[in-house]
């Protein structure tokens, strides 16, 4: 039924369709049409909101960008008004932009290569305040990964180094050693507290219970009587006039047992002497031990009196703290980021991946670059401009004249010939800065990898900077002029130096101390440093790097107080000597006597013992050898003796059977004449 | 995605058919240079052309790219080795030079040794597979589907409703 319906159907035949997909054709147009669409209507905007969401990501605050223009003919890219919200202040940005624009070459790109002839970026701003308040992205939960942890640590580290390392107040110190106070009180409190002491009890019980031990053992020693007698038994052994060779075994016999006997009790000399040389060794230890204790216990007691020092170095740290706290943080939150983004060949990062079961990454295989002299590198950026004017019409305006030129990044410096250089200068008025001067060289031509830069400010005011605020002094810069200069130098992007040299001139300063004699000193030394500096020199291998400071404030002021405070110092640390010695010496002197009498007495006595036994030792193997040259003269005269005997009885027979021989030579000779008749 | 699952039942169809055994092998042939080049290249662009343009069996190439991948993945230590031989070979380095610095070439990325060396692996065994795969097919519709076809239980199959609803849909929609 099935086969009479389908021959019934009259099918069309099918037209044959030739090697090319025509019918194709249109729906490939619309799909281009559409992409083209998507790339002219939408593309520009979800750039956009991608690049704010990127940047609110990495930046961990809000990131505006008004308006991002692409084409595609003239291959570009244009992004006005950028924004970037400050995660500590949301209500200013960190950084403002006011365009940035760049072109590709087509040429290059067809090459596979981006090459960009210039970019601009201009009207750069900072520290504006925002319209309204940024969103600052909320801290991370606590499931972090190993790298981030690892950065936060770090950062936190640098932090609390620098809040920890010269927190001592040094100037508070000094306040209350020229106060002056009653120490002899508060000593006697500690008396309990020096571990020293406590210490050398423990160790007195122990070397007396040793000097017992020592004592039984020497007790317990072979007398020298007992090697007497060994002695008189070996000088009653044959040594000589032997009759028979059984008497020279016996002899030997006697006195190998002897020898044995003694070897037994010069080994347990030996023993004795290696044990209590030993336990000698380890009573030095802990003498040793004690001593450094009680190093460590006036050590102690100084900083419980807060015994200030009077160094230049303590005090210009303590000076310039907390003018550079916040400088350094901002160092350390950058360090933080670079770590955290930096790729792991650049960085050694000691984080340690979990282990999971994962596919083999696929090879990458090895990218040449066939590149020559004068063609174009995977990317350069030949010139970029950055410009930022001074808003004359508004006064309020933190804007600054810069201008500033970068030549020639590109991802192979070797195929350009130049290395990429950076320079940018300007001012900013209405902060009262001026001459700013920064530049850069990044030569990646020769073996090590070198970014060198230079950041100079001329002059910047200064006012009301606070310095010191302890409940003994405060002390701030009322006003000031300062200057700048900074040397950087990254050596193959992880050994990095670093010097700032901050001057300020025309400083007035405002002191107010407690202690009206350390104000006056204070008053005293300021009015004559006038023009001072700081400078802040580290050297390091990244991510670990430390800042040092010194500054000619900090001698200054040294050399101020060094008069005043020198003699009490001194008297203080006098007295807590005197109080350790009258402690503890007598104390120490004691055990050293004890160490030295358990010494002396004990080596005595096993040297004694061990002399004569060896001189009995000697004494046997003096008889073993007597017997054996006796034996050894016997042996050689009888020995002579049957040689010649042998010799005689030889000379003997030779002469009888020559006889013989003559003799039987004679007969034949005669019977032979007889034979032939004569 | 439904595109390429149409694709794929048009392969089995087709393959089940006693026509286009030429566009099969060719499909496959082609999605064996698919699997062996990088998913973003100058090459992959050409080849899916060339399948789009003339009538080339599309399911065959997607089936064809997916599992050649996977070979193409275990071959890579060896397409690495005859990769850097060729593109170290001192009498083609200038060529190489002056491709590197040429116009849209460099986009088939030729200058990474596993990418020259799958090149030239699917290039000469491209056109060897093509003949290959053109005799499996025909021996397959042999020995496989003419048999199926001649069961008592495809026939019975045949002659239900069901088949017959299929064959019309499949006449007037394809």
């Amino acid at each position: 039924m099935s086969d009479s319906r389908t021959t019934s159907t009259t099918e069309k035949p099918k037209k044959r369709k030739g090697p090319i997909r025509w019918e194709a054709i249109i729906p490939f147009t619309i799909i281009v049409i559409l992409i083209g669409l998507y790339f002219k209507l939408f593309f520009d905007s979800h750039m956009r909101s991608l690049a704010e969401f990127v940047g609110y990501q990495a930046t961990g605050a809000e990131v505006n960008v008004h308006q991002l223009e692409t084409s595609f003919t003239n291959a570009s890219i244009r992004i006005a008004g950028i924004e970037m919200t400050n995660p500590d202040k949301p209500t200013h940005n960190n950084l403002n932009i006011g365009e940035i624009r760049f072109s590709l070459l087509w040429d290059a790109l067809l090459r596979m290569k981006f090459v960009i002839n210039e970019a601009a970026i201009e009207n750069i701003s900072f520290d504006q305040p925002r319209k309204s308040k940024g969103k600052v992205k909320p801290p991370e939960p606590e499931k972090e990964n190993a790298l981030k942890q690892e950065a936060e640590k770090l950062k936190d580290e640098a932090i609390e180094s620098a809040k920890t390392k010269y927190d001592d107040n040094v100037f508070g110190n000094i306040a209350n050693m020229m106060t002056g106070s009653s120490e002899s009180d508060e000593m006697k409190k500690l008396e309990g507290k020096l571990v020293s002491k406590e210490k050398m009890k423990a160790f007195e019980t122990a070397l007396k219970e040793k000097q017992k031990n020592w004592e039984e053992r020497l007790k317990k020693l072979p007398k020298a009587s007992e090697f007497q007698a060994l002695g008189d038994r070996l000088k009653k052994v044959k040594s000589s006039g032997f009759n028979k060779p059984e008497e020279v075994q016996k002899s030997i016999s006697e006195v190998q047992a002897i020898m044995a006997e003694g070897q037994k009790k010069i080994d347990e000399v030996n023993a004795t002497k290696n044990d209590f040389d030993k336990d000698l060794k380890l009573t030095d230890e802990g003498l040793k031990d004690i001593r450094s204790q009680i190093e460590q216990d006036i050590k102690d007691l100084q900083s419980h009196f807060k015994i200030p020092k009077i160094d230049a170095k303590s005090i210009a740290m303590t000076l310039f703290k907390r003018y550079t706290n916040p400088y350094f943080a901002k160092i350390n939150h950058y360090k933080a980021l670079f770590y955290k983004y930096a790729p792991p060949n650049i960085v050694d990062k000691n984080d340690k991946p979990e282990v999971k079961i994962q596919p083999r990454v696929r090879e990458n295989g090895t990218t040449y670059e066939f590149g020559k002299l004068n063609a174009y590198p995977t990317f350069w950026l030949k010139k970029a401009l950055i410009s930022s004017k001074l808003n004359s019409s508004d006064p309020n305006s933190k804007n600054g004249n810069l201008k500033g030129e970068i030549n020639d990044i590109t991802t192979n410096q070797l195929v350009t010939g130049k290395p990429t250089l950076a320079s940018i200068s300007g001012d900013f008025p209405s902060e009262k800065i001026e001459g700013i001067d920064f530049k850069l060289k990044f030569d990646n031509r020769t073996k090590d990898a070198i970014i060198n830069t230079t950041f100079g400010v001329k002059s910047f005011g200064i006012s009301a900077k606070e310095i010191m605020n302890t409940p003994d002094i405060a002390m701030s810069f009322a006003s000031a002029i300062g200057g700048l200069r900074s040397d950087l130098e990254l050596k193959n992007y992880k050994e990095l130096s670093l010097k700032i040299n901050n001057e300020f001139r025309d400083v007035d300063y405002q002191v107010t101390a407690k202690n009206k004699d350390v104000e006056g000193i204070l008053v005293n030394v300021f009015k004559e440093a006038r023009t001072t500096n700081m400078v802040a020199e580290g050297k390091g291998t990244l991510p670990q790097f430390d800042l040092d400071i010194t500054s000619d404030l900090g001698e200054r002021i040294q050399r101020g107080f060094e008069k005043e405070i020198n003699a009490k110092i001194e008297e203080l640390k006098k007295k807590i000597k005197d109080y350790v010695d009258a402690e503890i010496n007598k104390q120490k002197e004691q055990i050293e006597k004890q160490v030295n009498e358990l010494r002396s007495k004990a080596e005595g006595e096993l040297k004694k013992v061990q002399e004569q036994a060896e001189a009995q030792k000697k004494l046997a193997e003096n008889k073993i050898n007597e017997a054996k040259s006796d034996i050894e003269n016997r042996m050689n005269a009888e020995k002579a003796k049957a040689q010649a005997e042998a010799n005689r009885r030889l000379k003997e027979e030779e002469n009888k059977a020559k006889k013989a021989a003559e003799d039987e030579a004679k007969k034949q000779a005669e019977k032979l004449k007889k034979q032939l008749g004569f | 995605m439904t595109l390429i699952f149409k694709q794929l039942f048009n392969f089995l169809k087709m393959l089940n058919s006693d026509t286009g055994h030429n566009q099969l092998a060719a499909g496959l042939a082609c999605g064996l240079i698919l699997g062996f080049a990088p998913f973003f290249s100058l090459q992959t662009v050409l080849v899916l052309a060339l399948i789009f343009v003339f009538r080339i069996q599309m399911g065959a190439a997607f089936l064809a790219a997916f599992f050649f991948k996977f070979v193409a993945y275990l071959a890579d230590p060896v397409t690495h080795e005859l990769g850097k031989a060729v593109l170290e070979n001192p009498s083609l380095r200038d060529l190489f030079v002056d491709m590197y610095n040429m116009p849209i070439l460099p986009f088939t990325r030729f200058n990474n040794s596993i990418v020259m060396g799958s090149l030239v692996l699917s290039l000469i065994l491209a056109p060897f597979m093509f003949f290959v795969f053109r005799a499996l097919i025909i021996k397959y519709r042999i020995l496989v589907v003419d048999r199926f076809k001649s069961t008592k239980a495809w026939k019975a199959f045949k002659a239900t409703t069901i088949y017959n609803w299929y064959s019309k849909y499949d006449a007037l929609y394809g």
